[in-house]
């Protein structure tokens, strides 16, 4: 990668490096942010310039950085001849745009916010322009879906700004979806991911059954981005944008997405009838389409857009016919278009911008009041119809010449005529463009006194017209570019020479006929226009609508089958396909013979599985009553530490007696404010199938821990204890599990507690805003208050506990790595520990004797954690790899530093911050229930009688 | 293990198992909460307690080390003991008896459940 590939890599940086600016400089001013927005734009456009000679001479440069080389996806970028234009087309117009919507946007408008996203967009389109790999391409092609979908929606207050957006991401989205498909087959056929191979592998591909499948995918979403027929409809709704974004998107880049990728593909894609007929007859169609609905339409931009749908038609059409001349008319239209489709579309911002509409039957005789607006819109408007001496002229001539001799299905006439048609139709609503705009007289009830606006405004579209004038008056001036890229297209060696006189040829009398019926179609408007509007024509948007209605409801309706709110279901299933999936896997596989006696039972061991037994069945029977199936719930918890503690998992066992304990006190806490007993839902059908489902699962887990303990099984379990001291350094194993050998996992569950945490907190905050919070409101609690709510034993006990508590706490973190517990068990004690204060002297007054937010406490562990985790990349060893030494301090006895421990402060201050937060969102509903908050730790204090006495 | 501390060990197990067994047998039996609290409290209290002198005598006669394990249980069990019973008793009368229910107070303040504390607590 020499010099040019490094530039050529700024480039494709440079926007999204860009995008970072304008959000933080409006701050300084709007010039400032709009200047910080063209800055990167200028130079991403100087380095292209720097390249530009080089690649005209037909040189490709070339740029690879491995990003995912397994899955073939490397961030590779390559500049042509083809990717020069766009490249510089998507930079230039980027920066009038820049200027534009500078004086175009108003001050209410969060103008940082727009440059952002113009910034990001115009960085997706450089990215699509200049990509050398398929998946990397489809990436930037997304990219360029969701960030149109933030410019088109840019003024959220709009409803069919938002509606543009949604139907627009839709649409496209839809297409890139199925262009996703026809890449990877594409990358199949070819064993590469790489364009320059595809591109180079065209007979190959043509050959290849796959081909007529991978096609037709790749059309779609090249049809989509382009607005092609049947998928046109959302352009012109699109327009709902502010007008800089309409001129951008819908001239410039956006939409010649499409065009671009038909372009790139035509080595590897065209050539073939399947090509030919599709991608012609639909460019044919929508041409034509586009530009009758065009001539019909009122709202000044609805008429652009649905002209750009009709040229974007053109484009298609030409790179359809799959000739070399056909793919120089196409580059050179692409050109052409945009210059005077950018300028019209600024022109009609302008005319919006002054006159306060886009109506167009509000409009006319502005040639007086904006004698500027005037001469650029009616330049690029004549360019649009084909008129000689303006850049549009050319390129029609060149395409109404290909149309001339192409066959369609035999016919010779087809094509040519109906080509006409659309160059008629075009010529027609360009001139609308200018004579119902401009000409005419000038009117008294315009919405606003128009005038010319500011230099600055129409600075951008004058740049723009003063191109399409020099272009259609000295046309081998573009020679140069469109060889270049023309060449890039079809990957030969082509010298086409623009001229504006061909002579008598088929094209002229075509483009003659296209003048004159244009002009008689303009002088019949009004009658026909009457005609249009009676006449029934389907409603793109209302169509669309109804799909989606259709598609929501139909997804809604497959949704909740399995996914109808109640977790009720959700268990049912996921329990019922476990089970099924144990048996399968049991059914077969089968099952060796045991290896191990059976343990005998003892009659202590005995009694303890009857009572765990005894509990589980008294919740099922009782688990109306809330209050009592949590104290059931309670017991069968201990007998399970305490089972732990008998088989030997002590680590287990400590963590089960916390974890009940600290849940049984929230779960009190909560029930408070709860009805203390639940209402029967459950019909007996369902309890039946639910009975079953539980019967099933626990026998089976049952039986699959019944069979584990019978044999001798290899487990992973051999070389965690083989390798925890020496690996370790600890030879509490569990601990060194959970802080080393998948300490991922523990960092990626502490993340999850802190985020339950926190969304407790967070669904609090919502809770007490709705129908819950009326109902917290008028419950009276007062009868259930005592008057001694912090009795004076308990607050003195607690005082007394909470060092001695703490001090466990402490003793069983440092001990975690070689001894039972642990930072997670020590969290919890500590949280019990403070736990009880709570309850003893309420939580307001304990609150404020803490001195760090526990939402500071989670994040800080997390923090903690994560960055004990990155520290060893310092030594060049993965995410979370421990280290730790022994150090000997006098008077203390030799001990052991693991960076392990430190991870495990993380986890520690997490879960104590997970856990009092919980509590502190608890006690946001008891004192949003009316329950007051106590200045006194106790509310009997004798010392207080004691000074009493003494005072009186 | 000499006979006399056997003889001790048996004891306070025997000693231990028949007030666990009337501790038990009392919350089967009595009437109602407050009656009910006396016995898990006091007897099964002293019940455990006599298992914990047990286990003391019996290691230090057998394994000749003085163990203060038991030493801290019975410390909690005396702490939380009292202070739950303390509080179950204070729930029930909150919520089963009222004002009227209960004898006059021959002190200075009334009954702590019904009663607003005295004023110095507040206005301090």
């Amino acid at each position: 990668m020499g010099l040019g590939g490094t530039l050529l890599l700024l480039i494709a940086v440079m926007p999204f490096a860009g995008a970072l600016l304008p959000g933080l400089m409006i701050r300084a001013g709007r010039n400032v942010c709009a200047i910080s927005t063209a800055v990167p734009t200028f130079l991403a456009l100087t380095m292209l310039v720097v390249l530009a000679p080089s690649v005209m001479q037909g040189d490709v440069v070339q740029a690879q950085i491995e990003w995912l080389p397994q899955l073939g996806l490397s961030a590779s970028f390559f500049l042509d001849g083809l990717g020069l234009l766009f490249a510089g087309m998507i930079l230039g117009v980027g920066l009038l745009i820049t200027l534009y919507a500078r004086f175009y946007l108003s001050g209410e408008d969060p103008m940082g916010q727009f440059y952002t996203y113009l910034l990001l967009f115009q960085g997706a389109m450089l990215g699509i322009v200049l990509s050398d790999n398929i998946l990397l391409l489809l990436i930037f092609w997304e990219l360029t879906s969701l960030s149109s979908f933030l410019l088109i929606g840019f003024w959220k207050h709009l409803p069919e700004g938002r509606q543009g957006a949604r139907m627009a991401l839709a649409v496209t989205g839809a297409g890139g979806l199925a262009m996703i498909g026809g890449m990877l087959i594409l990358g199949n056929i070819v064993g590469s991911y790489n364009l320059t191979d595809i591109l180079a592998a065209g007979d190959q591909i043509r050959a290849s059954e796959w081909y007529l499948p991978a096609l037709i995918l790749i059309l779609l979403g090249a049809f989509t981005k382009s607005a092609q027929f049947p998928f046109h409809f959302w352009l012109p709704h699109a327009m709902a944008a502010p007008t800089p974004v309409s001129a951008y998107l819908h001239s410039a880049t956006m939409v010649k997405a499409g065009v671009f990728l038909l372009a790139r593909m035509w080595p590897a894609l065209a050539g073939t009838d399947a090509w030919f007929y599709i991608v012609s007859t639909t460019g044919l169609v929508t041409m034509v389409l586009g530009a009758l609905i065009a001539l019909f339409k009122d709202d000044l931009k609805a008429l652009l857009a649905f002209s750009t749908v009709s040229h974007l038609g053109l484009l298609t059409m030409l790179l359809g016919f799959g000739t070399q001349a056909a793919a120089v008319a196409a580059v050179f239209h692409v050109i052409n278009h945009l210059t005077f489709k950018a300028a019209l579309f600024m022109t009609a911002g302008i005319v919006d911008h002054e006159t306060h509409t886009r109506d167009i039957k509000r409009l006319g005789g502005l040639r007086h009041l904006m004698p500027i607006t005037f001469l650029i819109g009616t330049a690029a408007a004549l360019s649009m119809a084909g008129i000689p001496l303006f850049n549009g002229f050319l390129s029609k001539e060149l395409m109404l010449e290909e149309a001339s001799h192409t066959d369609w299905f035999g016919s010779a006439y087809a094509v040519p005529v109906m080509a006409t048609i659309g160059a008629l139709l075009s010529v027609a609503y360009s001139l609308r463009f200018i004579s119902h705009v401009f000409l005419g007289p000038v009117r008294d009830d315009y919405p606003h006194k128009p005038h010319d606006p500011p230099f600055g405004m129409w600075a951008a579209p004058a740049l723009l017209v003063a191109m399409v004038v020099i272009i259609g008056v000295a046309p081998f001036l573009a020679e140069g570019i469109v060889t270049a890229a023309a060449n890039a297209v079809t990957g030969a060696d082509l010298h086409p020479h623009l001229k504006i006189w061909h002579g008598f040829t088929p094209a002229l009398w075509m483009s003659v006929i296209a003048v004159a019926g244009g002009i008689v179609l303009l002088l019949l408007h009004k009658p026909l226009d009457k005609l249009w509007i009676a006449a029934p024509r389907p409603e793109a948007k209302a169509i669309f609508d109804r799909l989606i209605a259709g598609l929501v409801s139909a997804s809604r309706a497959i949704t909740e089958i399995g996914h109808n709110g109640a977790i009720s279901r959700y268990l049912a299933i996921f329990t019922a396909s476990s089970v099924a999936l144990g048996w399968v896997a049991y059914s077969s596989g089968g099952l060796s013979a045991p290896t191990r006696e059976l343990l005998p039972v003892s009659p202590v061991i005995f009694v303890g599985w009857v009572m765990l037994i005894v509990a589980t069945l008294s919740v099922v029977t009782m688990h109306h009553h809330r209050f009592r199936a949590l104290v059931l719930i309670g017991i069968i918890g201990l007998s399970i530490s305490a089972g732990f503690a008998y088989l030997s998992a002590p680590d287990l066992a400590l963590t089960q007696i916390s974890v009940e304990t600290v849940t049984i006190m929230l779960l009190l806490l909560a029930l408070h404010f709860m009805p203390k007993i639940t209402p029967k839902e459950s019909s007996a059908g369902l309890k039946l199938r639910d009975g079953v489902i539980a019967l099933g699962a626990g026998g089976g887990v049952a039986a699959l821990a019944y069979a584990f303990l019978l044999r001798d099984i290899e487990t992973i379990s051999d070389y965690h204890l083989a390798n925890s001291y020496e690996g370790g350094g600890g030879t509490n194993v569990v601990n060194v599990i959970l802080v080393d050998f998948r300490g991922y996992d523990t960092f990626g569950e502490i993340i999850v507690l802190g985020i339950a945490g926190l969304v407790i907190y967070a669904v609090m905050h919502a809770l007490l805003d709705g129908p819950a919070a009326r109902r917290l409101k008028n419950t009276d609690y007062s009868h259930d208050r005592s008057r001694d709510r912090h009795p004076m034993m308990m607050v003195v006990a607690t005082r007394v506990m909470m060092p001695i508590a703490i001090v466990v706490g402490a003793y069983i973190f440092l001990r975690g790595h070689n001894q039972p517990g642990g930072g997670f068990v020590a969290g919890l004690v500590i949280a019990i520990a403070l736990l009880m204060q709570y309850m003893a002297s309420g939580f307001a007054w304990t609150q404020e004797r803490q001195r760090m937010e526990y939402h500071t406490m989670i994040g800080l562990g997390v923090v903690i954690a994560g960055l004990t985790g990155v520290g060893s990349w310092l030594f060049g060893r993965p995410f979370l790899t421990s280290d730790f030494t022994y150090i000997h301090l006098p008077p203390i006895e030799e001990f052991e530093v693991a960076t392990a421990m430190l991870f495990d402060l993380g986890v520690f201050l997490t879960v104590l911050g997970g856990v009092m937060l919980m509590l502190y969102s608890l006690s946001r509903i008891a004192r949003f229930a009316g329950e007051t908050v106590n200045v006194d730790p106790m509310d009997y204090d004798p010392a207080d009688r004691i000074t009493d006495e003494e005072e009186r | 293990m000499s006979i006399v501390a056997e003889i001790l060990v048996s004891f306070a197990l025997v000693v231990s198992g028949i007030f666990g067994l009337v501790g038990s047998v009392g919350l089967v039996k009595l009437k109602n909460t407050l009656q009910r609290l006396h016995a898990p409290t006091k007897a099964t209290s002293l019940g455990v307690g006599g298992v914990l002198i047990a286990s003391m005598i019996y290691f230090y006669a057998k394994y000749g080390q003085v163990s203060f394990h038991e030493l801290l249980i019975t410390l909690f069990l005396f702490l939380t003991a009292p202070i739950t019973a303390n509080f179950i008793a204070k729930a029930y009368m909150a919520r089963n008896l009222g004002d009227k229910d209960v004898p006059e107070t021959t002190g200075e303040y009334g009954w702590s459940i019904y009663d607003d504390p005295p004023s110095p607590g507040s206005d301090r």
